[in-house]
């Protein structure tokens, strides 16, 4: 039972923080990645890309949305909200 | 977590359904949550009429609505079956006029329109009004055409016009529905009572589902336009109707404009705008089935499904 108990606490802020850039990082190319922790479950993410070239900011944050998905969905995901999303796009790209 | 296919095609179904679906929590006029009630607010100022669906009803659709969207909030805004976006986006989309944009509405003016106030009116309304801040004099005329006159905070993006020394404060929406228009007032017994003509109403005048029959039944010579989506007219149609395709709207707007023309949706709301789109376009006859069809198949046809 104790082994039960311990495996339903939520990962730790530090290791979600890691875990939520990873896999944005895998899924969208030639990105930069920040996370930071605000309450337990929520987190503010910042990701600049030159993938984000021509995309409408709704589109941009579905890119970001849908690589984290899984982090998101079920009965008590993870991560429980972003509280605040920031898409950019590198000032110094050609596009 | 990949989304079931059943409800991927139930979600299809519902976002193809109308021109302006919006999922999210409670209803229109009964939003369950901030954002909800936000995004309502804000549409209702720019829509006449859009389906709303409420996710607290339906935890597959909840659920589902997120991976389809890949976005983890609600509300969401459908429109044309487009994703546009939660409510930060919209309330952002709103305040740069981008929204109505999206909507394919006309874009709000930037000017503050030309009012009167007659003399009664201006007299009456700096009795009841003594400057105060956060008590300033606002006009609204919602989507649907409703005027109201009130009292409250001015907002950001508002417009204001000072005609007869009273200011009045409206949002770019009200403005462009307000040129021209007139307040009055009378003095009655309980204070007084403010009278507002707007000649921006356009000529379309209702009509009901039995004179609808009649005319149909007398062979008389007008057009009977069905505005709703075609998976509605899957569900119910009144036959005789003519569906308001693309092309069938092409050929209305530049035929002649004396024929008699009606117009109907679920509802009546959709079909309301419709016809006061051809109304602007100079039609002299233009008719709005009040309680669209399903006041047809109460009133005159109870062969035709209700939905």
């Amino acid at each position: 039972m104790p082994l039960q108990i311990l495996s339903e606490l939520p990962p730790e802020p530090e290791e979600m923080k890691v875990l939520i850039k990873r896999r944005i990082e895998e899924n969208i190319l030639n990105s930069d990645v920040n996370v930071s922790a605000g309450g337990p479950g929520h987190f503010e993410i910042t990701v600049e890309s030159t993938e984000f070239e021509g995309l409408s900011r709704v589109k941009q944050q579905q890119l970001v949305y849908s690589a984290i998905s899984n982090l998101m969905s079920g009965e008590n995901p993870p991560v429980h909200a972003v509280d605040r999303m920031v898409t950019k796009i590198p000032s110094n790209s050609d596009g | 977590m990949k989304i079931d296919p059943d409800i991927r095609t139930r979600i299809e179904k519902i976002v193809s359904s109308d021109h302006v679906v919006l999922f999210m929590k409670g209803r229109r006029g009964a939003p369950q949550c901030g954002f909800s009630a936000t995004t309502t607010q804000l549409l209702d100022q720019l829509v006449p009429d859009y389906s709303t669906v409420d996710v607290l009803q339906d935890p597959e659709i909840r659920n589902g609505i997120k991976e389809f969207s890949s976005w983890p909030t609600i509300p969401q805004l459908y429109v044309g079956g487009e994703f546009i976006g939660g409510c930060d986006i919209i309330s952002e989309m709103f305040g740069t006029g981008e929204l109505e944009e999206a909507l394919g509405i006309p874009k709000a003016a930037n000017t503050a329109p030309d009012l009167t106030i007659t003399d009664t009116a201006a007299k009456a309304l700096q009795e009841i009004s003594g400057p105060s801040a956060g008590r300033e004099l606002h006009l609204s005329i919602d989507a649907r055409l409703q005027n109201n006159l009130y009292f409250g905070p001015i907002e950001e993006r508002e417009l204001s016009t000072v005609t007869n020394g009273i200011q009045i404060y409206m949002s770019a929406q009200t403005a462009v529905r307000a040129d021209g228009l007139t307040i009055d007032a009378e003095s009655t017994s309980s204070g007084p009572a403010f009278r507002i003509e707007n000649p921006n109403l356009p000529k379309v005048k209702d009509i009901t589902a039995q004179k609808v029959k009649e005319m149909l039944d007398s062979g008389e010579n007008f057009g009977l336009y069905d505005v709703r989506t075609p998976e509605e007219i899957q569900i119910a149609r009144i036959s005789g109707a003519i569906a308001l395709d693309e092309d069938i709207r092409n050929k209305l707007e530049k035929s002649d404009k004396k024929g008699t023309i009606v117009f109907f949706c679920h509802h009546g709301g959709r079909s309301q705008s419709v016809a006061e789109h051809f109304a602007a376009l100079g039609y002299e006859n233009v008719f709005n089935l009040i309680g669209g069809i399903d006041s047809w198949a109460q009133d005159v046809d109870q062969s035709v499904r209700r939905y």
